[in-house]
C-alpha cells in the first residue's frame, strides 16, 4: 500500500477523529457507570481511539485509491458498494448481532466486551485491507490474525489466560493435536483423506498399556505400537491409493475394522469394555503430564516433540526431493507421472507416516490419562480435519504444509480455551467451532467459479 | 476445483457405453455395481435366517423393518447429494436427523405442534432450509462441499446437545405406536415404499440426468447448458426431504429424543451408501443397491447380535462393518473385469435367482429345523449386554450349528441331498441359460427363462418340504418335523 493511497482528504480526517472521540466517549462513560477503575478506563479509551482511526484510515484509504483509479464511473457511494459489499455486510452484520446480544443478555453491554468488539472489527479490517500484500500464504497470514486477536481478547477478558500454567496446557493440548495432524496434512496434499486417525489412536492407547500389562518391555511395547500403527498405514495407503477418490470411506472402513480388532484383542478375557486398567511406566506420564520435565526445564517433552517434528516436517517439506515431489503430486498428478514419481510410494510413505503419527498420539495420550481407553482418540476424528483446513491446506491436494496446520492447530486450541475460559459447555464449543471455521475457510480458500476452469 | 476422478468418470460411463454397444435392442441400464448388494445381501440372509428362524416372522420383518428404515432413508438422503458431485458426502446429515428429532421433541413437549401434519410438516421444512443453505454456500461462497457439512457437523451436533442435553422427552403418541414393530404393516413401511417409490419416478425425470451428468463431469454439463445451480439446489432440497422422513422414522424408532444416536449415523449411512455401489465421487449411484446396503448393515448388526460375544459385541460389529466395507469396496475394482464377458447384467433376474435359493434357506430355516432356545429368544435389535467373560468355544465353533442335529434330521438330510444338488444343478443351469440369451440378444426369451427356473427351484423346495407327500423320500420321515 502506498503512503500517498493513505491520503485523506480533511473533511474525512476531521469526521473520522469524532467519530472516534464520540464512539470513545461512549465507552469511557459505560466504564465509569459500571464502576471500573479509572486506569483501565482510560486504557480502554486510548485503546478505542487507537483502533477507530486506524481502522478509518485503512479503510478510506482504500475507498480513496479506488475513487481515483475510476474517475467518472456513475456513483462513488454506489461504487464503493459494489467493491465492498461483502464486508460491509458482515460488518453490518456483525454490529447487528452484538446489539442483539447486548439487549437479552443482561450485563453483555460492558466495556471489555465493546473493547472486545473493537479489537475483533479491527482485526477483520487489518486482515481485509493487509491480506491483498500476502497472495501466497494468506491463509498463514489471517490464522496468525485470528490468534493474536484471540489471545488478546481471552487475556483481558479472563483471569490466568495469559498465565504460564494455560499457557503449557494449551501447548499441551496443541501437541496432542498437531501430532495427530501431521498425518492428515500430508495426506491431504496428496489430495487424499485419513479418516482412520481417530481408530489408531484408540487402538494404540489401549494396545499400548495391554501389551505393558502382558509384561512386554515398555520400550519395546511402545516400538511394537508405533510399528503395527505404520503397518496400518501401509494398508491405508495401498487401498486409497487402488480405490482413488473413496479415501475417505477406505480409511473409515479400516478403521473400524482396526479398532474393534483391537479391542476384541484386548477385551477377551476381561469384564472391561473399551477399558484397559494397569500401571503406566513413569518416563511415559513424564512424557505428556502437566507437570513433566524436559531436562530439567518444568515443561511436558510432548511440547519440545512436536516443535522438533513441526520444524522437521517444515524444512524438509520445502528443501527435500520428497517434499517437493509431495507437493508436484498433490498439483498435478499426471504431469508427475511423467517426470517418474511413483505415485503408489508416496501415497503409501504419508499414509504409513499417519499411521505412525497417529499411534504416537495413542501412547502420549496414555502417559496423560494414564489409563487406556479406545475412545479416547474419537474427538480428533474432525478436529484434525479441521485444523488442516483451518490452517490453509487444500483438501485437493499440492497446496498448504505443516507449517499451516501448526497455525490451524494453535487457532483451534486457543479458540477452545477461550470458550472454556467465558463458561461454555463442550457444545456450545462444537457449536461455535462449526461456525467459525466456514467464514475463516471462506477468507482464503474459495474455489474459482465453473466458467473459469473450461 | 471440481477435479472429478478419472476413474470414476470412466467407471460411470463404461456400463451404457458397454451396454449400447453390445446389444443396442436392450436399452435399458444395466448396473453392474448392484452384483455386490445383492450378493452380500442374500449371503447375510440366508446366515441371518439360519442363525435365528426368528428374523421371518410377521414381528420379525416388522421390526426389522421398523429398525432399518432410518438408516435407508438416511442413506438416500445422503445419496441426492452424493450423485451431485464435487465429492459431496454430506457428513452433517446424520446430526440434522437428530437436531429435527430433538426439536420436534421440544416443540410437542410445549405443546407448540402435535397433529402429524403439523409434525411432518415441520420435520419437512427444516430439513429443505437446512439444505437450501448449504447448498447456498456451496454454489455462491465456492467453499468446498465437504468443509461445509463438516461445519454442518461440528454445530449441528452441538446445538443437539444444547438444546436437549440428554435422551428423554416422549413423541407424540400417534407416532410412538409406530415403533413397536409387532407386525409388517406399519405406517414406517409405507413411508419407506412411498420414499422409495418417489426416487423411483424421480429417476425417470431429465433433471435426474442432469444430476447424473454434472456429477460425473461438471464442466461437461455447464458447457451443454445444464443449468448446474437449479440442479445443485433440487439435489440438495430433495436430499433435506429424505433427511426430514429418515428422523420421522427415527423419532417413530426411539419414540423420544435423542440428541447423540443422530450423529452415529452419519458415518452408517455413509457405509451403507458405499456398500450400495454408489460412488463417492459422484455420478453413480442406485435406489436399489443403496436399500440393500443400508439393509445388509442391519443384516449384519442382527446376524451379529444372534452370538452372544458379551463384552466385545459392539466390537465384533465394528470389525464385521469395517472389514465387509474394505472388501466391497475392493470387490468392486474386478467389476469392469467382470464387465468383459458379462455383457448385459440384469440386476433383476440375479435377485431372482439368488431369492429363489434363499427362499428355500428360509423354508429350510423356518420349518424343518426346531429352533434352539438360545436363538429363539434373540433379541431383534442390539441392546448392551452384561459384561461377561466369553467362551472360547462359543467364539470359534459352530457359527451356523443352530442345534445338533438328532438321528430322524440326518435321515431328513441324507433324502435331501439329492433335491438340494438338483435345485443347485437347476440354479446354474438357469444361469448359463441366461448368459446364452443374453448373447444370442433375443430379449423376450428371458422372462420366460427366469419365470420357469423359478417354477422349477420352488418345486423343489416344496418336495425337500413334503418329501413323503410326494413319495419321492427313499426314507419314510415322521417324527423330525415339527408343524
Amino acid at each position: 500500500m502506498s503512503a500517498e493511497s493513505l491520503q485523506l482528504s480533511l473533511p474525512a480526517r476531521i469526521i473520522g477523529l469524532i467519530a472516534g472521540i464520540i464512539l470513545t466517549a461512549i465507552g469511557v462513560i459505560y466504564g465509569l457507570v459500571q464502576g471500573a477503575s479509572v486506569q483501565i478506563v482510560i486504557l480502554a479509551g486510548i485503546a478505542t481511539l487507537a483502533a477507530f482511526v486506524w481502522g478509518w484510515q485503512f479503510v478510506l484509504g482504500q475507498f480513496a485509491r479506488e475513487g481515483e483509479r475510476a474517475g467518472d464511473e456513475p456513483s462513488e457511494i454506489r461504487q464503493v458498494w459494489l467493491r465492498f459489499r461483502a464486508p460491509l455486510i458482515l460488518l453490518a452484520a456483525i454490529l447487528l448481532l452484538f446489539l442483539l446480544l447486548s439487549l437479552t443478555i443482561d450485563g453483555f453491554f460492558n466495556v471489555w466486551n465493546v473493547i472486545s468488539l473493537l479489537i475483533l472489527l479491527a482485526i477483520l479490517v487489518i486482515t481485509r485491507t493487509l491480506s491483498r500484500q500476502f497472495q501466497e500464504n494468506r491463509s498463514a497470514f489471517i490464522g496468525v490474525m485470528v490468534l493474536s486477536g484471540l489471545f488478546s481478547v481471552g487475556a483481558m477478558k479472563i483471569d490466568g489466560f495469559s498465565s504460564t500454567s494455560n499457557i503449557k496446557s494449551m501447548l499441551l493440548f496443541a501437541s496432542f493435536l498437531g501430532i495427530a495432524s501431521v498425518g492428515q496434512t500430508l495426506v491431504a496434499l496428496l489430495g487424499g483423506l485419513d479418516l482412520s486417525i481417530p481408530f489408531i489412536i484408540g487402538a494404540a492407547n489401549v494396545g499400548l498399556l495391554y501389551l505393558i500389562g502382558l509384561g512386554v518391555p515398555p520400550w519395546l511395547a511402545t516400538i511394537i505400537v508405533l510399528f503395527v500403527g505404520t503397518l496400518f498405514g501401509v494398508i491405508n495407503g495401498f487401498l486409497s491409493y487402488r480405490l482413488q477418490g473413496q479415501a475417505l470411506i477406505v480409511t473409515l472402513g479400516t478403521g473400524f475394522a482396526i479398532s474393534g480388532g483391537v479391542q476384541i484383542l484386548t477385551s477377551i478375557g476381561t469384564a472391561y469394555s473399551g477399558n484397559v486398567f494397569g500401571t503406566v511406566p513413569p518416563w511415559l506420564t513424564n512424557l505428556s503430564a502437566m507437570d513433566g520435565t524436559t531436562f530439567g526445564l518444568p515443561f511436558p517433552p510432548t511440547i519440545a516433540i512436536w516443535g522438533l517434528i513441526a520444524l522437521f516436517l517444515v524444512v524438509s517439506m520445502r528443501v527435500t526431493l520428497y517434499g517437493r515431489h509431495l507437493y508436484a503430486l498433490g498439483v498435478n498428478r499426471t504431469s508427475s507421472k511423467r517426470i517418474l514419481i511413483s505415485e503408489l510410494r508416496y501415497w503409501v510413505m504419508m499414509y504409513a507416516i499417519s499411521g505412525f503419527f497417529s499411534a504416537m498420539t495413542g501412547g502420549l495420550l496414555l502417559g496423560w490419562s494414564g489409563g487406556g481407553f479406545i475412545g479416547v482418540g474419537d474427538q480428533y476424528l474432525f478436529l484434525t480435519l479441521a485444523a488442516v483446513v483451518v490452517g490453509g491446506t487444500s483438501l485437493l491436494g499440492g497446496e498448504g504444509g505443516y507449517g499451516f496446520t501448526v497455525i490451524g492447530v494453535l487457532v483451534l486450541q486457543v479458540l477452545s480455551s477461550f470458550l472454556i475460559g467465558i463458561g461454555l459447555d463442550f457444545q456450545w464449543q462444537e457449536f461455535i467451532f462449526g461456525l467459525l471455521i466456514l467464514p475463516m475457510v471462506a477468507l482464503y480458500a474459495r474455489s474459482p467459479h465453473i466458467r473459469t476452469q473450461i | 476445483m471440481t477435479r472429478t476422478s478419472p476413474v470414476a468418470v470412466a467407471a460411470v460411463a463404461e456400463p451404457e457405453a458397454t451396454s449400447r454397444a453390445a446389444v443396442p435392442a436392450q436399452g435399458g441400464r444395466s448396473s453392474p455395481f448392484l452384483l455386490m448388494p445383492i450378493t452380500l445381501f442374500f449371503l447375510l440372509l440366508g446366515f441371518a435366517v439360519l442363525r435365528s428362524p426368528n428374523l421371518i416372522t410377521n414381528a420379525g420383518i416388522g421390526s426389522a423393518i421398523i429398525v432399518a428404515t432410518p438408516l435407508v432413508l438416511a442413506t438416500y438422503a445422503l445419496m441426492a447429494v452424493v450423485i451431485a458431485g464435487r465429492g459431496t458426502v454430506d457428513l452433517s446429515v446424520g446430526p440434522l436427523i437428530g437436531f429435527i428429532n430433538v426439536t420436534m421433541i421440544q416443540l410437542h413437549g410445549a405443546d407448540i405442534i402435535n397433529n402429524p401434519f403439523a409434525v411432518i410438516g415441520y420435520a419437512l421444512l427444516v430439513g429443505i432450509l437446512y439444505q437450501f443453505i448449504f447448498a447456498l454456500i456451496v454454489i455462491y461462497v465456492r467453499v468446498q462441499p465437504i468443509i461445509v457439512s463438516l461445519c454442518g457437523y461440528l454445530s449441528l451436533s452441538g446445538i443437539n446437545l444444547v438444546i436437549l442435553p440428554r435422551p428423554g422427552g416422549m413423541a407424540p403418541e400417534w407416532m410412538a405406536s409406530w415403533g413397536l414393530g409387532t407386525t409388517i404393516f406399519s405406517p414406517v413401511l409405507l413411508i419407506l415404499v412411498l420414499a422409495t417409490l418417489a426416487w423411483i419416478l424421480f429417476t425417470q425425470t431429465a433433471f435426474y440426468t442432469h444430476l447424473r451428468l454434472m456429477g460425473s463431469d461438471e464442466r461437461a454439463a455447464y458447457t451443454s447448458g445444464v443449468p448446474i445451480t437449479a440442479v445443485r439446489i433440487g439435489a440438495h432440497l430433495i436430499s433435506g426431504c429424505f433427511a426430514a422422513l429418515a428422523s420421522i422414522t427415527f423419532t417413530a424408532l426411539i419414540s423420544s429424543g435423542d440428541p447423540s444416536q443422530g450423529t452415529t449415523y452419519t458415518l452408517i449411512a455413509v457405509t451403507a451408501l458405499v456398500l450400495g455401489g454408489a460412488s463417492l465421487a459422484g455420478g453413480r449411484g442406485n435406489v436399489f443397491g443403496s436399500l440393500l446396503g443400508a439393509v445388509n448393515l442391519y443384516l449384519i448388526t442382527f446376524s451379529l447380535s444372534t452370538f452372544s460375544f458379551g463384552a466385545v459385541q459392539s466390537f465384533v460389529t465394528n470389525l464385521a462393518y469395517g472389514t465387509i466395507l474394505v472388501i466391497s469396496l475392493l470387490l468392486t475394482l474386478i467389476i469392469p473385469v467382470i464387465q468383459r464377458w458379462l455383457r448385459n447384467f440384469s440386476p433383476l433376474l440375479y435377485f431372482v435367482a439368488l431369492s429363489v435359493v434363499a427362499l428355500g434357506v428360509i423354508l429350510h430355516a423356518a420349518t424343518d429345523r426346531v429352533p434352539a432356545p438360545a436363538s429363539s429368544t434373540a433379541p431383534a435389535t442390539v441392546h448392551a449386554q452384561k459384561l461377561a467373560p466369553i467362551d472360547p468355544a462359543k467364539l470359534y465353533v459352530g457359527p451356523l450349528e443352530v442345534s445338533a442335529p438328532d438321528a430322524s434330521e440326518a435321515k431328513l438330510q441324507q433324502a435331501a441331498t439329492p433335491i438340494v444338488l438338483s435345485v443347485l444343478m437347476l440354479a446354474s443351469i438357469a444361469i448359463f441359460l441366461r448368459i446364452a440369451v443374453t448373447f444370442s440378444s433375443r430379449r423376450s426369451v428371458a422372462p420366460a427363462v427366469a419365470l420357469v427356473v423359478a417354477a422349477l427351484v420352488l418345486l423343489g423346495a416344496f418336495m425337500m418340504r413334503h418329501a413323503q407327500d410326494v413319495g419321492l423320500s427313499p426314507v419314510p420321515v415322521h417324527e423330525g418335523i415339527k408343524r
